[in-house]
């Protein structure tokens, strides 16, 4: 027996509106799956594990200056919308200066003699795990 | 109702193309040691005791390997130099010594683990970095002879001929230290973990979807960026670069990578010298000692290995791959003006 829709050659508001309702919904869904998310960066800075600042580089609108002078060896940095670098350290490795801005989700700056970390943290994925260097 | 049914079905079929479920947080822990930052990260089993049995093992091997603690074992060695005694010694250190010391004669000229004098008076080993005076330079390059390195392993003593000798392990320490954490983890029952022991870079089983760790390896001209990526299973990759630690003076640079037979950094013509080896020790210790051999020894060595893979950066930009790691190589450098070649046996 065949049913009453196979009966019928024309298609009904019905079946406009369902294709449409499908058509709008995959939109919807494939368009919120293919969207790369907005780099939102945080930077974290600890002192030998203890966080010490943390700044949301997406709100930082002009650069800011963070100057540790408790450290054993002071240094300064900069905090600015795209990453953060050391300015200025009174180690004399200058390793920490040497590493210049990150910017990236996973990068650090290393201040060893003052145990101290930047972090950069985000919400856009690496291509990778880790990094030897 | 049909088309009822056909629109939930459809939205059943749409959710199978999402995204992959992301890799699950790994239990983790940063911290210092052995003059360096280490990461553990641990994603299976049970992850916090494995993290912190890691940790442990990197921390007890630094109480006994540090040059700049004089309570450790390696700080007695150094201050028995030239006395005659030998000095009694954990095994893992004696292990260490004998590896190193292994290096040195498999690359003479090339690695020498008696090397701290020099670099004592370049100031790499302590806050004041400068260019030793030539007079300077050749009395601790004199004392530079790891053939002046007596190491009973059965015995677990060690002795150094002469004094003022002092041996400096940084260059096989955190290869070791690997090791030693990657069968801690595995002894706690986890099997899937990463570890970045100052940049050495440990890759222990494979992720949890059962795909190889991707590891990238830093780009010396420009450290916010890779050159490519490895895959990795087991193994460790270790880097070394003239661009980790130097100076300036006189407008010149000075690196860390000293020729053991200049007593001068290594200038080899290579940026930075990567090595991949399920023996993590070897690894840690041939990236140094191939950054000083050079691009044409480093391949000729590799050839006449098969227990390592290598990636080469070479000063006029070419990165050289060995064939080995050549599945799941992705060079990611090329619009850095990066021109990439594979290595053959």
């Amino acid at each position: 027996m065949r049913s009453p829709a196979a009966d019928r050659r024309r298609p009904t508001l019905w079946d406009g509106l369902t294709a449409l309702l499908v058509a709008t919904a995959a939109f919807l869904l494939l368009a919120a799956l293919q969207s790369e998310p907005g780099e939102s960066l945080t930077a974290a800075v600890t002192l030998d594990g203890e966080i010490l600042a943390e700044y949301r580089l997406e709100e930082i609108t002009q650069p800011v200056t963070l100057t540790l002078d408790e450290l054993s060896y002071p240094l300064t940095l900069l905090v600015e919308g795209d990453g953060v670098s050391i300015l200025h350290s009174d180690c004399p490795s200058q390793d920490c200066v040497h590493t210049g801005k990150i910017t990236q989700a996973g990068q650090q700056i290393i201040c060893l003699p003052n145990r101290l970390i930047v972090s950069l943290t985000g919400t856009h994925d690496l291509d990778f795990d880790a990094v030897t260097g | 109702m049909k088309r009822i049914l056909s629109v939930f079905l459809f939205f059943i079929l749409l959710t199978g193309c999402a995204a992959p479920a992301a890799q699950t947080e790994p239990s983790q822990a940063q911290f210092f040691s052995m003059d360096t930052v280490m990461t553990v990260r641990v994603y299976d089993g049970p992850g916090e005791e494995a993290v912190q049995a890691a940790r442990q093992a990197v921390e007890e091997l630094d109480g006994l390997l540090s040059r700049t603690d004089a309570d450790s074992q390696l700080s007695a060695l150094n201050a028995h130099a030239g006395d005659g005694i030998s000095v009694p010694l954990d095994s893992r250190v004696t292990e260490l010594l004998a590896f190193a010391k292994s290096v040195s004669q498999l690359l003479p000229g090339d690695f020498d683990v008696t090397i701290a004098p020099v670099m004592d008076a370049w100031g790499f080993t302590t806050d004041q970095r400068q260019v030793p005076d030539p007079q300077t330079l050749a009395g601790a390059l004199s004392l530079v002879d790891s053939g002046k390195l007596e190491v009973d392993k059965e015995a677990s003593t060690a002795r150094l001929e002469a004094a003022g000798m002092e041996v400096d392990l940084g260059a096989v320490a955190k290869g070791y230290a690997a090791g030693q954490a990657a069968a801690a983890i595995r002894d706690a029952g986890s099997s899937s973990a990463l570890l970045d022991l100052g940049g050495n870079v440990t890759a222990l089983g494979r992720k949890e979807d059962g795909s190889a760790w991707q590891v990238g390896v830093k780009d010396p001209q420009d450290t916010a960026q890779t050159l490519c990526v490895l895959s990795m299973e087991d193994q460790t990759a270790s880097t070394s670069g003239g661009y980790e630690r130097y100076f300036e003076e006189n407008g010149i640079q000075y690196h860390h990578i000293i020729d053991p037979k200049t007593g001068y950094p290594a200038d080899s013509g290579l940026l930075s010298v990567t090595v991949v080896s399920e023996n993590h020790m070897l690894a840690d210790a041939l990236s140094t000692a191939l950054f000083v051999a050079g691009e044409d020894a480093a391949l000729e060595f590799w050839r006449s290995r098969t227990n390592f893979e290598l990636v080469l950066c070479t000063a006029d930009s070419r990165v050289v791959v060995t064939q080995g790691l050549e599945e799941g190589l992705r060079p990611t450098g090329e619009e850095r003006g990066y021109t990439y070649e594979i290595a053959r046996r």
